[in-house]
């Protein structure tokens, strides 16, 4: 193996933070989307890497449905940002208030 | 140890793919931010190549680099948002977002040296062994894709379709009112 799995996982475990950040700190709706991408790109990496240290497909494949799933995630999460953004142009969360009272 | 191409390529990808994570969550413009997450997907992809897994990286660069990212680009541009520039970056409650994610890190890095430093056990040089000689394929991947999980991959279709249907469900524009 070219690195020890345990370098594959603190990658992962990075990037994951990253994504956390952008997705609590941002607040554009868009942005909050993307980060989730983010960490589900993190959660595949450590998957891929659990596969190659365990000479195990298996990894591989549930690395495959996490890919399908962000896929239905983007496709009905940009289907609401364009639905909010027709109720109320922008795409800022701090705006949207409507069921607060 | 003299480095090897391979790991040394490994290393310039992991690096770079923080360097573009990090800007892709702190640009002002979404679409730069949108760029440097295409840089991101690609060089996860050469990770995903590096590591035996080319099924894996031919689909993340043509599902995630090719198809969700676009539609990413596509909705920022239909959305024409021009107030994204002059607002604020992050939320006033950035700093707890980030002591969030590096609080995280912290964790999953020190759960990782207590799992993986101790080596010189036999099951551990075991597994150790099994993977230098593994090489992944995408045979491998193929059987057990349609062998042990053809069931979730069935729903994983199911699932798509439902995505397919809801997302136009919600984004179709009302022609009458209930």
């Amino acid at each position: 193996m070219i690195v020890p799995v345990g370098v594959i996982i603190g990658l992962s475990a990075v990037l994951f933070g990253i994504g956390v950040f952008g997705f609590l700190a941002r607040r554009n709706i868009i942005l909050m989307l993307i980060s989730i991408e983010i960490m589900l790109n993190a959660v595949n990496l450590s998957l891929i890497g659990f596969s190659r240290h365990l000479a195990d497909p298996r990894g591989q494949v549930l690395a495959l449905f996490v890919i399908a799933v962000a896929a239905a995630e983007a496709a009905v999460g940009l289907g609401l940002v364009i639905a909010l953004n027709r109720n109320r142009p922008g795409t800022g969360v701090a705006e949207l208030t409507e069921l607060k009272w | 140890m003299t480095l090897q191409p391979a790991t040394a390529a490994f290393y310039y990808m992991a690096v770079a793919s923080v360097a573009s994570a990090l800007l892709a969550v702190t640009r002002r413009n979404p679409v730069h931010g949108m760029l440097w997450v295409l840089a991101l997907f690609l060089h996860v992809a050469g990770i995903f190549l590096l590591l035996g897994a080319e099924f894996l990286a031919a689909v993340q660069v043509i599902v995630y680099a090719g198809a969700i990212l676009i539609f990413y680009l596509i909705v920022v541009m239909l959305l024409d948002l021009p107030g994204e520039e002059a607002r604020a970056r992050f939320g006033k409650h950035w700093p707890f977002a980030a002591a969030i994610g590096i609080s995280f890190t912290a964790l999953a890095w020190l759960a990782l040296t207590e799992t993986f430093e101790p080596a010189g056990d036999e099951a551990v040089s075991a597994v150790a062994r099994a993977s230098s000689e593994y090489e992944g394929s995408v045979a491998d991947v193929g059987m057990a894709l349609f062998g042990p999980f053809a069931l979730p991959f069935e729903i994983a279709s199911l699932v798509l379709l439902a995505a397919i249907v809801g997302a136009v469900v919600v984004a179709r524009k009302r022609t009458t009112e209930p």
